[in-house]
This record gives C-alpha cells, sequence and structure tokens, in this order.
C-alpha cells in the first residue's frame, strides 16, 4: 500500500518533470532563423572579437551590412533583454530588410543570447511567441532581462560592478545592461560586454544603439537616453519624431548609474552611445493575465487602472501599445538617428533605405517585413 | 567553473538526501512535498532549466 | 474564463476559488504547504490553463537559490550543535554572568539573533538555541509560556535581521531593486526590540543558581573552545569580506558555497565524531517545511501571475488610500504570513513597495519597517507553524493561548516600530548606507 502509493506520486512527478523539461529544452534550442537581407556582407560571431566568447551560449551572430560608399559605422544591439520583443523584432527587420547606400550597419539580434533561452521564474512568461506572417508566422523565443543561471551560476552576494565598484542586486550580474564595459576574465555577460566593446574599437563604430522596451511605471520611457557626447543628435532625432511621427522624450545619462550601455560605451570608447525605450505593459508589474497575447497587443485592463490613478509614466487605453506601435517606433528613431547623423557628417554618413517607418509598419504589421525561410536561399539563413 | 561545478555536486548531494528522506517516509502529505521540492533540484541537476 | 468578461471579473472569479480551494485544503487536514499547491493547482484549472507543467515547474524553481543558502547555513548551525558548539557558548555564557542578570539576558538576545541572521529563518533559532535558552530562563523563574514567548519574539527578529532577511530579499527582487542598503534598518531595530523582549518579559527574573543550572545544561564536549566556535565564523565573514575588498580578483562563491565552507571547517575541529550524512539527512528533514513553503509558494505566485490573480491584488493594493493601507500593516503582514508565509513577501510586500515608492517614501526603510512586523504572523493560528515549533521545543503544557497573550506586549512594540519606520521611511534614509 505504503509502496504503491509512493510509486503513484514518484511517477507523477516524474511526468510533470517531464512535460516541463521538454518544454524547456524545446524553447531553449529553437531555431529562430534570420534570412539575410541585400546588405549583409558578410556575418561574424561575437567570439571573434573575444576568443572566450566562442563556443559558449553568447557567441551571437553579428550581421554587417555595407554599403557601396564608405561611410559611419553604427552597431545596433537588440536583445540586450530579449523579454524586450520590439528590441529584437527590430533588429529582424533591420537584417533582413535595409539596403545600405553608404556606411555600415552592425546588427546583433541576440546581445545577451544565454538570456534570450530562459524565462523567469515567478514570471509566468509564455515560452515563445509567434509574429503573424502572410506566409504562417515565425517563432520567438521569449526570453528574460537576465543570463541563462545554466550558462553562469551563481550569483554573488551582492554584484560589484567592474570598474566602478558600485553594489548592484546579486542577479543584475547575469543583466547585460548593468555589465558595461565588461571584464575578460569575469563571468560570462561581463565577458560578453567585453567583446563588445573589442567589437566597437576594432570596427571603429561611431554611434551604438541599443533597443530596448520599459513597463509604463517606469519613469525612463519613450525617450531616447543618451551620453553626454550624443546629446545633441538625441535631441534633433527627438525633436523632428515628436513633431512628425510621435511623442519622444530624451534623457543624459545620470553619471551616477554605473553598468548601463549608454553610460559605459560613451566613457570607454569613442562611439555614442543611445538607448532607445518604448512602452512594454507586459513588464508592469500590476499586469493581469500574463500571456503571448498581452506581450503582443499590450493591452491590459489593470495597467489602465494604474494609469488612472497617475502611477504611470506614459499614457495607455484600451487600444493598448501594440508590437507594430513599439517596433515601428524604434525603426523610426533609429531611420531619424542616421539622418541627424548623416547630415552633420558627411563623410561618415550612414545612408540607408528599406527599412519601413512608424506609420507603415502599423500599417502591415512587423510580420510584413520577416521574409519566408523555406522561400529564401539557404544559403542566406542564419540561425540565432 | 571550478565553483559552478561545486554548486552542481552541492545539489546532487541535496537530490540525494532528499531522495533518502522520501523513500524512508511514511507519511503521504511529506512525500508529495519531497516530490514537488525535488522538482527544481533535479531538472537543474539534468541542466534542463 | 471566457474572453467576454473583464478582467477584474475573472481574475477575481480565479482567486476567489484559489482562496476556496486553499481553505478547503486546510479543512481536510492538508499542511500549510500542500494547500498553497493546491490554491495554485486550483488557480491553474479555473484560470483556463489546464495543469500547466511548464509554469508549475518553472514557479518552483523561484527560490532555488534560497533554498540551497537555507540548506548549507542550516547544515553549518546544526553541525555546530553536534560538535558541542552551542552547548559550550551556553555554559560559558552562563557562568560568566549567571550573577548579573542584564548582562546575561543582553548575550541571551544576543546568542538567539545569530542563527536567524545568517539563515533567514525563526526556526532555525528556535530549533538551534531555543531549546537551551528557554531552560536557562527557566532556571531564572521565568514560567515556561513566557520563556517560549521570548525565544518566539527574539527568533522571529533574528529571521527578520541582515544579512539574511528572506522578506526583505523577496520583495527587494520582485521589483527589481537591489538588496543593498538594508543592513542598518534591519539590525538597529531588530537587536533594541530582542533587547526589550527579553527585559520586558524577563523582569521578574531571579538570579540563576549556577550550580543546578550547569548540572542540567548539556555538557560540551571536551576540547571544544572558544577558537573552533569562532573559527567557521571568521572564516564565513572572511569569504563575504574578501567577495567585497577583493571583487575582481577573488572569485565569486555565492552564500550556498560560504555556508558549506563554515560546515566543513566546523566538521573538520568537532572534538567528537560526526556523522555527516546523517546530520545532512536530518537538516533537509527538519527545512522541508520551509523550502517545501518557498517552493509551494513560488509555484503560487506563478500561476497567480500567470492568471491575472496577482495583478488585481497588486492593482488593489497601489490604488487604495495610503493612510489606510499604512494603518493596517499591523494585520495585513501578520495575516499574510499565516496564510502564505514568505510567500507574503511578493505576493504583497512587492504592491506595497510599488505604492510607498509612488508616494515617495524610502522604499528601503519602509521594506526593512513591513520585514520586522511580516515575522509576528508565524504565532498566530491555524497554521503558526514557528509558534508551534517554539513551544513544543521549549517543552510548554499550558494552553497555547498563554504563550499567545505573552507575546502580545512586545508584538505591540515591534508594530509601532516597525509602521513607524514606515511613515518615517524617508527621514530614515540616512540609515540606507550598506
Amino acid at each position: 500500500m505504503n509502496t504503491l502509493r509512493k510509486t503513484i506520486i514518484i511517477a507523477l512527478g516524474l511526468v510533470l518533470a517531464a512535460f516541463a523539461g521538454i518544454s524547456f529544452r524545446a524553447s531553449r534550442f529553437l531555431k529562430e532563423p534570420v534570412v539575410a537581407g541585400p546588405s549583409v556582407a558578410r556575418v561574424a560571431t561575437l567570439g571573434e572579437y573575444f576568443a572566450p566568447i566562442k563556443g559558449t551560449a553568447n557567441d551571437a551572430n553579428v550581421f554587417f551590412l555595407e554599403g557601396a560608399k564608405p561611410g559611419g559605422t553604427v552597431l545596433v544591439l537588440g536583445g540586450t533583454h530579449p523579454e524586450e520583443p520590439a528590441g529584437r523584432l527590430t533588429t529582424w527587420i533591420l537584417a533582413e530588410n535595409a539596403v545600405l547606400d553608404q556606411g555600415r550597419i552592425i546588427v546583433l539580434n541576440s546581445t545577451n543570447r544565454s538570456a534570450s533561452t530562459v524565462t523567469r521564474p515567478s514570471g509566468a512568461y509564455p515560452a515563445t511567441y509567434t509574429i503573424k506572417t502572410d506566409w504562417g508566422g515565425q517563432t520567438f523565443r521569449m526570453g528574460d532581462r537576465w543570463s541563462n543561471p545554466l550558462d553562469q551560476w551563481p550569483d554573488p552576494e551582492v554584484y560589484i560592478h567592474y570598474p566602478s565598484k558600485q553594489n548592484l542586486a546579486y542577479m543584475d550580474i547575469r543583466n547585460l545592461n548593468r555589465d558595461w564595459p565588461g571584464r575578460p576574465n569575469g563571468t560570462l555577460t561581463e565577458k560578453t560586454c567585453y567583446a563588445l566593446i573589442q567589437l566597437i574599437n576594432k570596427e571603429a563604430v561611431d554611434i551604438v544603439i541599443d533597443l530596448h522596451e520599459a513597463e509604463l511605471q517606469y519613469p525612463v520611457i519613450s525617450t531616447i537616453v543618451a551620453h553626454p557626447k550624443g546629446l545633441d543628435i538625441a535631441a534633433m532625432a527627438s525633436m523632428t519624431l515628436s513633431d512628425e511621427e510621435f511623442k519622444i522624450g530624451m534623457e543624459k545619462s545620470p553619471a551616477e548609474l554605473r553598468g548601463l550601455s549608454h553610460r559605459e560605451i560613451g566613457d570607454f570608447t569613442k562611439a555614442i552611445p543611445l538607448l532607445f525605450e518604448s512602452p512594454e505593459p507586459f513588464l508592469d508589474a500590476t499586469r493581469g493575465r500574463t500571456d503571448a497575447r498581452l506581450l503582443l497587443e499590450g493591452k491590459d485592463d489593470f495597467v489602465v487602472r494604474a494609469g488612472k490613478r497617475g502611477l504611470l509614466f506614459e499614457k495607455i487605453d484600451a487600444k493598448g501599445w501594440p508590437i507594430d506601435v513599439r517596433v515601428g517606433r524604434h525603426c523610426s528613431t533609429l531611420i531619424q538617428v542616421l539622418s541627424v547623423w548623416s547630415a552633420d557628417h558627411a563623410d561618415k554618413a550612414v545612408i540607408m533605405t528599406g527599412v519601413p517607418k512608424y506609420a507603415e509598419i502599423i500599417q502591415k504589421g512587423v510580420g510584413a517585413f520577416l521574409h519566408d525561410p523555406a522561400k529564401s536561399d539557404p544559403k542566406k539563413i542564419y540561425y540565432e | 567553473m571550478i565553483i559552478t561545478w561545486l554548486y552542481y555536486l552541492l545539489v546532487a548531494y541535496v537530490v540525494v538526501l532528499m531522495v533518502w528522506n522520501l523513500i524512508r517516509s511514511r507519511k503521504w502529505q511529506e512525500e508529495v512535498l519531497y516530490v514537488v521540492v525535488l522538482l527544481p533540484f533535479v531538472l537543474r541537476l539534468l541542466r534542463l532549466k | 474564463m471566457t474572453s467576454t468578461m473583464s478582467m477584474t471579473t475573472s481574475a477575481t472569479v480565479i482567486l476567489a476559488a484559489m482562496v476556496a480551494a486553499y481553505v478547503l485544503a486546510k479543512i481536510l487536514k492538508l499542511s500549510t504547504e500542500l494547500s498553497i499547491l493546491a490554491a495554485a493547482l486550483v488557480g491553474g484549472l479555473i484560470g483556463g490553463a489546464g495543469i500547466p507543467a511548464r509554469h508549475i515547474v518553472e514557479g518552483a524553481f523561484t527560490y532555488l537559490d534560497i533554498c540551497l543558502i537555507f540548506i548549507t547555513a542550516t547544515l553549518f548551525m546544526n553541525l555546530l550543535k553536534e560538535a558541542g558548539g552551542i552547548a559550550f557558548v551556553i555554559r560559558r555564557v552562563v557562568q560568566r554572568f549567571h550573577h548579573r542578570k542584564a548582562l546575561l539576558f543582553i548575550m541571551l538576545a544576543v546568542v538567539m539573533l545569530i542563527p536567524g541572521m545568517l539563515t533567514g529563518a525563526g526556526s532555525v533559532t528556535v530549533l538551534i538555541v531555543g531549546g537551551l535558552v528557554a531552560s536557562v530562563l527557566g532556571y531564572m523563574g521565568i514560567p515556561k509560556p513566557k520563556a517560549a514567548a521570548i525565544v518566539f519574539v527574539i527568533a522571529g527578529l533574528s529571521a527578520a535581521a541582515p544579512p539574511v532577511s528572506l522578506w526583505a530579499m523577496l520583495t527587494a527582487a520582485g521589483v527589481n531593486m537591489p538588496y543593498v542598503g538594508f543592513f542598518l534598518p534591519l539590525m538597529i531595530p531588530c537587536l533594541l526590540l530582542a533587547l526589550a523582549t527579553i527585559f520586558i518579559l524577563g523582569w521578574k527574573a531571579k538570579p540563576a543558581d549556577l550550580d543546578q543550572i550547569l548540572k542540567e545544561l548539556p555538557e560540551a564536549p571536551p576540547g571544544m573552545s572558544w577558537f573552533k566556535i569562532a573559527l567557521p565564523f571568521l572564516l564565513f565573514f572572511a569569504l563575504v569580506v574578501a567577495g567585497r575588498i577583493w571583487p575582481f580578483d577573488f572569485p565569486i562563491l555565492g552564500l550556498p558555497l560560504m555556508f558549506a565552507a563554515a560546515a566543513a571547517i566546523t566538521l573538520a575541529l568537532s572534538p567528537v565524531h560526526i556523522n555527516v550524512l546523517d546530520v545532512s539527512r536530518r537538516t533537509v528533514h527538519q527545512l522541508l517545511p520551509l523550502i517545501g513553503t518557498l517552493t509551494c509558494v513560488g509555484i503560487l505566485v506563478q500561476i497567480m501571475t500567470l492568471t491575472g490573480a496577482r495583478g488585481l491584488i497588486a492593482i488593489s493594493v497601489v490604488t487604495l488610500p495610503v493612510m489606510v493601507v499604512i494603518l493596517t500593516l499591523f494585520l495585513t503582514l501578520p495575516i499574510s504570513e499565516t496564510v502564505l508565509m514568505w510567500g507574503a513577501a511578493p505576493v504583497l510586500g512587492v504592491p506595497l513597495v510599488l505604492l510607498f515608492n509612488t508616494i515617495n517614501l524610502n522604499p528601503i526603510v519602509a521594506l526593512a519597517g513591513m520585514s520586522i512586523i511580516w515575522p509576528l504572523g508565524d504565532a498566530l493560528p491555524p497554521t503558526a507553524i514557528i509558534g508551534r515549533l517554539t513551544v513544543e521545543t521549549v517543552g510548554m503544557k499550558e494552553k497555547y493561548g498563554t504563550f499567545l497573550k505573552y507575546c502580545i506586549v512586545p508584538a505591540i512594540l515591534i508594530i509601532i516600530v516597525g509602521t513607524l519606520m514606515v511613515v518615517f521611511s524617508k527621514k530614515l534614509a540616512f540609515l540606507t548606507v550598506f
């Protein structure tokens, strides 16, 4: 009797573990195809810039989009926080569609690839999400804010940022946007930042754009955060965008907050870092039912209620913040920044076409700009 | 690297202790609880999560 | 739930079903841990998620690292007890201070604070030193219910005390706030309130009769010494400090490994032979209710997040009038503790801190104030896990209510201090230096 009972209990546990284990594994190893676009001249991996990254979870693809005419170099980072999908989707649109006339754009779709292979305990994130397309749909890993503990474990008792020695929350040692400028003998995430700094130096990057999203309860939202040396670009871009397309703010990277891309890349390299934030109600602590629909449609009654109480830093109504709007904001902001930069630096201009703007993405949907890998030249397909 | 291995070792040790207690347990509630508590330890050990 | 139903209605129905499942499970005499699990499973079913294996197991992962801290820290403490270290300390403290009541009280309070401070669990304080301290108090003429009240209240404070204060850690993690700056806001009230408790409840104590106490306290094994007790603690603190002084040269060990190292030293220095495997096995068994709670609460929080029940609680709390929220903390915190134990932190603590943030209170001091009130719930029926554990460990025969009655005065004191810390958190912000 006892043995039978025990066997049944253990068997039930094993079934639960098996189902969950299969699901974790499936989403961790899900392959996300990128169909290299017309201007992709070559595809490197991050490990080529810093050998210890080679073969690790963070040995991400690096797409080089090159124009015929020489000019400046812009690095676009998607997936610093994979749980902010507008950032990654924007890099897909870039890598698959952008046509470079002058200069170069370097794109990473999975800047912290490790973080894209895991979801947060007690966050109830969906394992994946699917963007509808004419040819069906493309599925992406949901991902998290922090690197996968399977790639970096344990956390310290307190995270001390290199080199400032600022004390940060222990789990933020796995947060790529708290690890800049990174260190060569640090954790995987710190090494990833270090490798990215090597890339920025070696490729003489002029501007780094780090794509993010934020909860509406977070004061830094719908904005361009700029290092002091990028303030004029950010100000000009935000003014033009607010005038012509949508409201977007601009703020200066605070000197006292360490480890962030918009601070450390500016301090440690010649590049100008800019960070874009779009609103993602899915991340709000007051959100209701947590699923892929909320992630992509951005509609939530509870977040709306929080807004009515004046607890939010961005407006929200029943229409929510759909993914098309959020990706549209990132694409238009990027286009605007390139145009402001190129106008002032003719010899270092980066002239790009083929990337849709805000209105067009809202009208056609993000999926309209994703290419069907089944109908593409297999030699042009890369997996994230 | 070595430290990470020590953590897997630690988890393995805890799993052994828990399974041992589970096998010797005579109360069904305790058995269920051991199985639930074992879930994260076992899946971490198998590097599934 | 159908999609036509409003989010509020659907989340309310799900939450009500979860509460009903919890109550029913309790009526059916299920343990608190399994009742929490039952509520989670019912929430998944009613919420239309079926039995979501991925979410259940992912939720179970939430506190894995904290469980490891728990297990290694308690193993360290248990080994120290097996080696005779605890008996040695209590005997020496009594010998040295038996004729000076005030000093003896101070030493006993400190001895009781340490295990909970390091492990984050009041139950560890009760199990490791509770029995011995209660017997010393008994020799001083303090009746058992009163001694139990002293042990329980100080055990609760020891759990809230830094460096490991689970309510503060779990809440801070839930709002993406660094667990930094909590040391003084937690340490000062915990220490002062622990002293106040032992002095208030022990007021009528007589100086102890040394010979009788020493006869009845367990013997410390020959060969035990202050050095052997201090060394593992020194090693532990040295590892913590080294990580902070040389953060870029010293390897990242993490708290579990530091406690494991301290445990290993204790074992190596023990004057008596210890069966490690047996102590480890008993440690895990002893901790089952606690790590079981953490695991089941992780599952519960995940399901509540999945179904929107957590959002409902959060939005309801943050839209309440602030004064009402603050003035009812003395009820909501202990009651949430009774039902969810540490789960109260992510479920209730997180929205409270968000609310306090929006009205410009200092979240660290406010959360520290809340953290000292929370453990009071551990004495409240029906669960009263640590209350019952204390009563059993102390060997009290009187009614549970007698013990509760003695807890009232220190509890009121703790509530007042905790609430004032919330209200005046901004003025106390200077405490958040490390």
